[in-house]
């Protein structure tokens, strides 16, 4: 459509920035929030901020009392997640007639939790993540599938355009001129953290390569069933309806464990608990592996003999577990997590940068010509940028703020804090389009504020303040959030100031200058 | 405004025409893949994680194409040869039981 191909590229890139850029701020901003997904669980559940206990205390006599319920009730099965550095808690889960049971309990005391009433990050970032929570039509799903392809196709033309790669490595400069700042930064964020971009990008999208491209599966398979049952490795057997009472849940972890050379075990599920054919399905911890199926062995639970253990999946399976695992980064490695945090900060600069690039180049043009667009992108990009941050410290702030077993209008807290960040979304957009030339500040402002008030509520709320996080080994998790918050404060802050001086005395000298001329023109 | 509706209709054609081509692409090499030697779900596999480059290229590909109604045509040409191959060997399939 345009003469060459270069200008083709540009086209698109302007463009697929522009459109999805609002979605593709909201995916890396919750991904890279997700990084640290159990430690925000720990600061948004307060009382499982519990100590770690040593692996090999024994869990029976806590589990016991659930397995006998669940017998009771005439649970299928019963599922138990153990306790681990990052999730301290142990977790029981079963369906009885009213639903799905679940206990948190401190695996130090057996004492059960109370219900911490919050989706936290686990849960609602984590849907968030991948489907924004639109459910109708998986039209989520897709939408973020779509802004990854646009991501793509992003990174492929943002080369295409570039004949001086190498040199924006290097190429920084402040001090020049805004723009030239602004386009500085969103190409050394965009040529530096290229390679994590397209990484993380393609395997997110690979995670639901099933999702995506059902033609795959339907060219081979009669359905979808027939298929997962296939990849699925499972063992399993018919009820025998003769009653027995299971083993110890630690004799088979053991068992299991002595089969995986001591490794840390995940979770095991019961399957029809209280039956002479009940088995024990076992599952591995990913701690030290990317590789994100782990291994799974199945045991006779009431003699605890080795049932199954299943081999190493097959080459490609191998390889999408193994892409899989790169994208959630289960891995229990602290740099690494760290590393995956900061390039996720540095994707969302350069989109945040894409937006105020686009913004800043029309807008003397539309102002002259009377066009609209320049207000509609920059509300686009506030809204998505600073306005996404205030909502998701609105969701931190509601999560201190609501007591427990608050309900309003039917809902109950934990629905009420998803509500809260919708809300003060939906706030920072109207706000953008309604005060162009504030919005930027008055946001960085409120940034600033929210990150502190959701500080000082944690402390007031749990008294886990920064003093005693710091100096508490378990709440290492709350004083890393807490820290990362007031930083957070303190960049919205210096940035607000910044602009609040740019704006009452605007730099004559400094605003002007020679255009860009590395083909972004 | 024509320059608008021609944009809206490439942009259309580029990211629906290139998923449906994409998506006969895939489940053609999922067939061929699988008659080749691999597992039935080793092939899904495979075939589905291309999809996501061969998608990209057919994106890239339409918004650079000189002439939108060659890309068009090329487009119809891979999802209804990619269904076809499918269709056609999947059938076999189901032949040799």
């Amino acid at each position: 459509m345009k003469p060459t191909f270069r200008q083709s590229m540009q086209w698109l890139h302007t463009w697929a920035g522009v459109v999805l850029g609002a979605v593709l701020m909201a995916v890396f901003w919750s991904g890279t929030l997700l990084v640290f997904d159990r430690e925000i669980d720990r600061w948004m559940a307060p009382m499982t901020r519990l100590p770690v206990i040593e692996t090999s205390t024994p869990l029976d006599p806590m589990i016991r009392p659930f397995i006998a319920t669940a017998v009771e009730v005439g649970a299928s099965s019963i599922t138990v997640a153990l306790p681990y550095e990052r999730e301290p808690t142990l977790r029981v889960s079963f369906r009885d007639v009213s639903g799905l049971a679940r206990y948190n309990l401190d695996p130090g005391t057996g004492r059960i939790l109370p219900d911490p009433e919050t989706a936290a990050a686990t849960d609602f970032l984590y849907r968030f993540h991948y489907s924004m929570h639109i459910r109708f039509a998986n039209v989520g799903i897709w939408l973020v599938g779509l802004a990854g392809m646009a991501l793509l196709a992003l990174c492929v033309s943002g080369i295409a355009i570039h004949r001086k790669i190498l040199a924006d490595f290097f190429t920084f400069r402040p001090s020049k001129n805004q723009r030239r700042a602004i386009l500085d930064l969103h190409n050394a964020a965009g040529v530096l953290g290229l390679p994590f971009n397209v990484v993380i990008t393609l395997s997110g999208m690979i995670i639901f390569y099933a999702e995506y491209f059902p033609s795959a599966v339907r060219s081979l398979y009669p359905n979808a069933a027939s298929y997962y049952s296939e990849i699925f490795d499972s063992h399993s057997r018919p009820k025998s309806h003769v009653p027995a009472d299971a083993i110890s849940v630690d004799t088979v972890r053991h068992a299991a464990q002595k089969i995986w050379n001591g490794d840390r075990i995940q979770y095991l599920v019961i399957n029809h608990p209280g039956d002479a054919a009940a088995s024990m399905r076992v599952v591995r911890a990913t701690d030290n592996i990317v590789l994100l199926q782990g291994d799974t062995a199945f045991f006779d639970a009431a003699t605890g003999a080795l049932l199954y253990h299943r081999a190493k999946p097959e080459p490609v399976k191998r390889a999408q577990g193994f892409i899989a695992g790169l994208h959630f980064a289960q891995f229990q490695h602290w740099t690494l997590r760290w590393l995956y945090f900061v390039l996720g900060l540095s994707g969302c600069v350069m989109i945040a940068t894409g937006y105020v690039y686009w913004v800043d180049k029309r807008r003397k043009r539309h102002e002259q010509q009377g066009l609209s667009g320049v207000r509609l992108v920059e509300g686009l990009a506030v809204g998505s940028t600073t306005g996404l941050i205030i909502a998701t410290l609105a969701f931190f702030v509601a999560n201190r703020l609501l007591p427990l077993g608050t309900t309003f209008l039917g809902y109950e807290r934990a629905a009420l804090e998803g509500w809260a960040f919708y809300f003060a979304w939906i706030v920072t957009f109207a706000h953008a389009w309604l005060r162009p030339r504030r919005a930027w500040i008055e946001q960085c402002w409120w940034i600033a504020a929210f990150a502190v008030a959701a500080v000082l509520l944690n402390g007031i709320t749990t008294g886990d303040h920064l003093v005693r996080s710091l100096t508490h080994r378990h709440l290492w998790a709350i004083a890393g959030m807490d820290l990362l918050l007031l930083a957070g404060a303190m960049v919205a802050a210096l940035a607000a100031g910044k602009l609040q001086r740019r704006a009452v005395a605007p730099p004559a000298s400094s605003a002007r200058g020679r255009p860009p001329s590395d083909g972004i023109e | 405004m024509r320059a608008l509706l021609a944009t809206m209709v490439r942009i259309v054609v580029s990211v629906g025409g290139g998923y449906a081509a994409t998506s006969g692409i895939v489940s053609a090499l999922a067939v061929v893949l699988f008659r080749c030697g691999l597992t039935r779900s080793e092939a899904v596999v495979l075939a589905s994680m291309l999809g996501f480059g061969v998608y990209l290229g057919l994106l890239l590909w339409g918004i650079a194409a000189p002439r939108l109604w060659r890309f068009a045509l090329g487009l119809a040409l891979l999802a209804g040869g990619g269904f076809a191959v499918a269709w056609l060997m999947h059938g076999g399939v189901v032949w040799i039981g």
